[in-house]
């Protein structure tokens, strides 16, 4: 089915990886896990996976996860030149994330020379780069990193401390998290320093009944930044005083359900809200009234499955996937 | 991606779709050949800056031009650079412009804004340039979050002075009350400012002064814009610090009956036998009192405290004073789990016990210190809490604001604590109770989506209200005595029934009861219950109690005996949400011990989907359980509750064989 996606999405060839998590993903969330060719995707996704040559390639500074797709992917080279290597940790994430889904068992994978190399990419205040050649660095990596080492139950991929005084320090006056330290709190970023803290282990599920003074983030204060964030058409911004956005439903949600504050969100208005989200083709858009696309889709999926949709599978919300645990039972 | 407006798409712009894609697959594959090849010629550049330009997220290319311009530069010789000294820079501004027109196209790519700090990095570009293209950006969109990033690294990497960007927030707001990023980006550089005690910033109260009018002032314009409250709160902290104080409460308090035991209760960590002295007559030494703290989990912190006493039997007299002596030795040790109030070396105030004294209920006294300074700032602090208050009063006599509300009713609450903190038995300032339950009720109908939020804070207000005075307390407390005639057990019942509760709080002046009624309330949890270590009866019937973990704090209850969660909603949710959480139920810790070895299944029946029932059960010594009018208590589950509580003599009103 990523083969045939609408031409809008030529333009992100290097981001294949992720529409198939969401497509793959997504279709095991509606419970339709039969419609996907489990084989050709694991064979896939494996395809993408860079291998050191050697072990002592494994410390020349470079990272060997998963490319987003094979334009990013060189031939072997040999006469043994440079090649550059695009193994990208969203990409390592989404990969780990659809093999999960489709219940691969990743002990077979070689993670010690995922975990090893992506040592690499984390600075020494904690944040990750995405990418050994240099990039961005923000919370988003910190939290690819954080559900790598846990799909992989391995935590030697990463100094926890250090990622943990990261995310503290991102913690902006409002109670939200930026991106970065000294940024505006953001939707996006407050999901990545909750889930992650959470899938660290830093962070208790249900915070709030569990004594929230005694948390190390200010879980008031971020109590009330998410809770305003739900807006008076029952939608979810992603910062104060911008229009509602299908995917914040599932971001912002997401965090009030780690905290153990969900239970304060108006579900109805919500509920509402993302079904005029939601095209008559099926799928959702990021505003009411739109063309639907994958990336709201799937957390306007996500969303519903928050608010425990009846034929929607549960999800684990620190990973962001189905919960593979849950449906095994 | 994800941010643009999409529309239904024209067959011409289908068409035109269609050969942008063509394009760009052609610019692609170009690319990459010249990447494989260390292909870094002028016509490569080339290709690769149309590339980003029309898709600017696409990271190798960026990552390419890096390598491109390093090698470029690096190849110069010194010759060349003698003949034209400004080669290097050309090639940097090319840099430049590629990224600004990479941002025209899409001015929320990472990559480009990336590309931008990594040529600035380098030393190239000048203050001006960059502040006049973000005018540009920010002008465009007062919001984007890249452009105030880029904003921020700009000024560091220039040291542009706090005071200028300060100055350019002041204009962004007076160009608009609502820009939150600008109120951002104020509270970060004023932190600066004060902390570093920059010439002008110190002393803080004039300048937290004006900066208050500043806010006040956006309220007033657009009192239903979020940007000025948050900053306003956050402002409010910087000017007093409004936590509620910590208090301290031991019971039994100064003066009462003991028994057998004492409790301390304090809101720390760090409470053992060096920092706690209790002396006695009847006890010898203190060195092996273990104090544990009453908490659901292992942070080794909470807010109650139990030590128990073992007495000497030949030393206690019955018919006369006991007395026990309660004091801090060395309170260093003892940390406050929040940093509401310094410890410093103040002195607990100790308490003595006697017996036979009048009435069963007891009140515990917060232990507290009036140092001369405490009491000044206390001054200070309710002044100012008292003019805000003041001014939101008029604010909302004009509008109907709710995040106005909400702020003054929690303005009033720690107006409340404080007067109630530091009152001295002759003082007789007024609290707020009343207006601040009328603000949450006012809430829940004007605000519905955030209604059960506003309905906890009304719970803990109204408990706060009513265990405030011995006289409002007593209203709810009944005799109950036992009704078979070879007991003379009397108890006092604090029966808190339809009330809508959906919280329980003030536990602290509560830790003296052991017979409590919380039936026909709206209770999802029963956190804090934990800290009433004599209840031994408890009513939760006709409550919202869904699932067995929520009972969790009643397993530290050791003299609980009684317990009637009838008509309840257990078992009535199919998905339970702590289904959500990643841990499965079978390597959940507490299903460890969750042996179906040690099982002999009654016939048939499966116990699988009991283990969280399980979890709580086997460790609560129940003689009396209700849970009739529950969707899970049907005969097979009561068979399991049988066998999992040995102790269990009535079961629904039922004796046991
Ligand atoms: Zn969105």
């Amino acid at each position: 089915m990523y083969q045939l996606l609408p031409s809008d999405y030529q333009g992100q060839e290097i981001n294949r990886l992720t529409l198939a998590y969401f497509v793959i993903s997504g279709l095991h969330m509606l419970g339709a896990a039969d419609r996907v060719d489990r084989e050709g995707a694991i064979n896939w996704v494996l395809s993408l996976q860079a291998h050191a040559k050697n072990e002592f390639d494994l410390n020349n500074g470079q990272f060997y996860g998963f490319l987003g797709s094979r334009s990013s992917q060189f031939q072997l080279d040999d006469n043994g030149a440079w090649i550059p290597n695009g193994s990208h940790l969203a990409s390592t994430y989404c990969a780990l994330a659809i093999l999960k889904t489709v219940g691969y068992d990743l002990t077979l994978l070689d993670s010690e020379s995922i975990l090893k190399s992506m040592k690499n990419l984390q600075q020494s205040d904690g944040s990750f780069m995405p990418i050994h050649t240099g990039a961005e660095r923000d919370l988003r990596f910190i939290f690819c990193a954080a559900a790598i080492c846990s799909m992989l139950e391995n935590w030697s991929g990463m100094d926890k401390e250090k990622a943990k005084e990261y995310i503290l320090s991102c913690q902006s006056y409002d109670g939200g998290f930026g991106l970065i330290p000294g940024s505006e709190s953001h939707g996006g970023g407050t999901y990545c320093a909750v889930a992650s803290l959470r899938l660290m282990g830093f962070i208790e599920h249900d915070v709030l009944s569990k004594g929230a003074s005694s948390c190390i983030i200010n879980v008031p204060l971020l109590l009330d930044w998410s809770l305003q964030r739900q807006a008076i058409d029952g939608g979810f911004q992603g910062r104060p005083n911008k229009a509602s956005d299908t995917c914040y439903a599932f971001w912002v949600g997401s965090v009030l359900r780690i905290l153990g504050g969900n239970k304060f969100i108006d579900e109805k208005a919500l509920r509402q809200f993302l079904l005029t989200c939601q095209s008559k083709y099926g799928g959702f858009s990021k505003f009411p009234g739109q063309l639907p696309d994958l990336y709201h889709t799937y957390y306007g999926f996500s969303a519903f499955s928050l608010l425990q949709e009846p034929g929607i599978t549960p999800i684990c919300v620190e990973l962001g996937i189905t919960d593979v645990d849950a449906i095994g039972l | 991606m994800h941010g643009r407006p999409r529309k239904p798409p024209t067959p011409e712009e289908e068409k035109a779709y269609d050969a942008k894609a063509a394009k760009l697959r052609s610019l692609q594959t170009q690319f990459l050949h010249f990447h494989h090849n260390q292909i870094y010629t002028k016509e490569a550049l080339e290709v690769c800056a149309k590339l980003v330009e029309s898709n600017p997220e696409y990271i190798t290319a960026w990552n390419y031009r890096k390598l491109a311009v390093e090698h470029i530069v690096s190849s110069h010789s010194e010759s060349d650079l003698e003949s034209d000294p400004d080669c290097i820079k050309s090639i940097f501004k090319e840099e430049l412009r590629v990224t600004e027109r990479a941002l025209a196209k899409n001015y929320k790519s990472y990559g480009a804004w990336y590309h931008r700090k990594w040529v600035l990095r380098k030393g190239h570009s000048s203050i001006d340039r960059e502040l006049q293209l973000l005018q540009v950006f920010l002008k465009q969109d007062t919001r984007n979050f890249h452009a105030w990033n880029y904003r921020r690294f700009v000024a560091a990497l220039k040291n542009r002075s706090d005071e200028e960007e300060l100055q350019f927030t002041t204009d962004m707001i007076n160009d608009n009350f609502s820009n939150y990023s600008a109120w951002h980006n104020r509270s970060v550089l004023l932190s600066h400012l004060l902390e570093k005690k920059v010439d002008g910033y110190f002393p803080k109260e004039k300048v937290l002064t004006e900066e208050n009018d500043l806010v006040h002032q956006a309220l007033f314009t657009d009192p239903d814009d979020q940007s000025g409250w948050f900053y306003h709160h956050w402002l409010l902290d910087q000017i007093v610090k409004i936590k509620t104080p910590l208090l301290v409460y031991t019971w039994p308090p100064h003066g009462s009956n003991l028994e057998v035991w004492v409790d301390g209760c304090l809101d720390v960590e760090g409470v053992n036998s060096s920092t706690i002295t209790i002396e006695s007559s009847m006890h010898d030494t203190n060195k092996d009192l273990v104090w544990k703290p009453l908490s659901t989990n292992n942070s080794g912190r909470a807010q109650a405290w139990v030590t128990h006493l073992s007495f000497l039997e030949e030393k206690l007299h019955f018919s006369q004073a006991n007395p026990i002596k309660v004091t801090m030795g060395h309170s260093e040790g003892i940390k406050a789990v929040s940093d509401m109030i310094s410890w410093g070396d103040k002195k607990f105030h100790s308490y003595e016990a006697r017996p036979m004294e009048s009435s069963q209920i007891n009140f515990s006294n917060p232990l507290k210190n009036s140092d001369d300074n405490d009491l000044m700032a206390y001054k200070w602090n309710a002044e100012t809490v008292a003019n805000e208050i003041s001014l939101f009063r008029e604010l909302l006599s004009e509008t109907d604001c709710k995040i106005g509300k909400l702020t003054l009713a929690r303005l009033l609450t720690a107006l409340d604590a404080m007067i109630l903190y530091n009152k001295t038995s002759d003082s007789n300032e007024v609290v707020h109770f009343e207006e601040v339950l009328e603000l949450y009720s006012d809430l829940m109908k004007v605000d519905p989506p955030h209604s059960q939020f506003y309905k906890d804070e009304y719970s803990l207000v109204l408990l706060q209200q009513l265990t405030s005075t011995p006289e409002s307390l007593l209203r709810h407390c009944y005799h109950y005595r036992d009704s078979s005639p070879s007991s003379i057990n009397s108890y006092i019942c604090l029966r808190l029934c339809n009330l809508s509760l959906s919280r329980i709080g003030s536990i602290e002046q509560l830790l003296w009861i052991q017979m409590l009624d919380l039936s026909h309330n709206h209770l999802h949890s029963v956190e804090g219950l934990e800290a009433m270590q004599l209840l031994s009866c408890l009513n939760l019937s006709n409550n919202k109690i869904g699932s067995f973990s929520a009972l969790e704090p009643l397993k530290l209850l050791k003299s609980l005996k009684a317990l009637n969660i009838s008509y309840n909603e257990f078992g009535a949710h199919s998905v339970d949400t702590r289904r959500y959480s990643c841990s499965s139920p079978l390597n959940h810790t507490v299903g460890a011990d969750w042996n179906f070895g040690d099982w002999n299944p009654i016939d048939g029946i499966d116990f699988t989907n009991c283990w969280e029932a399980f979890s709580i059960f086997k460790d609560l010594k129940l003689t009396q359980l209700e849970i009739i009018g529950n969707v899970i208590a049907e005969e097979n589950f009561k068979l399991f509750l049988v066998k999992v509580m040995p102790s269990l003599k009535w079961l629904d009103g039922v004796e046991l064989q």
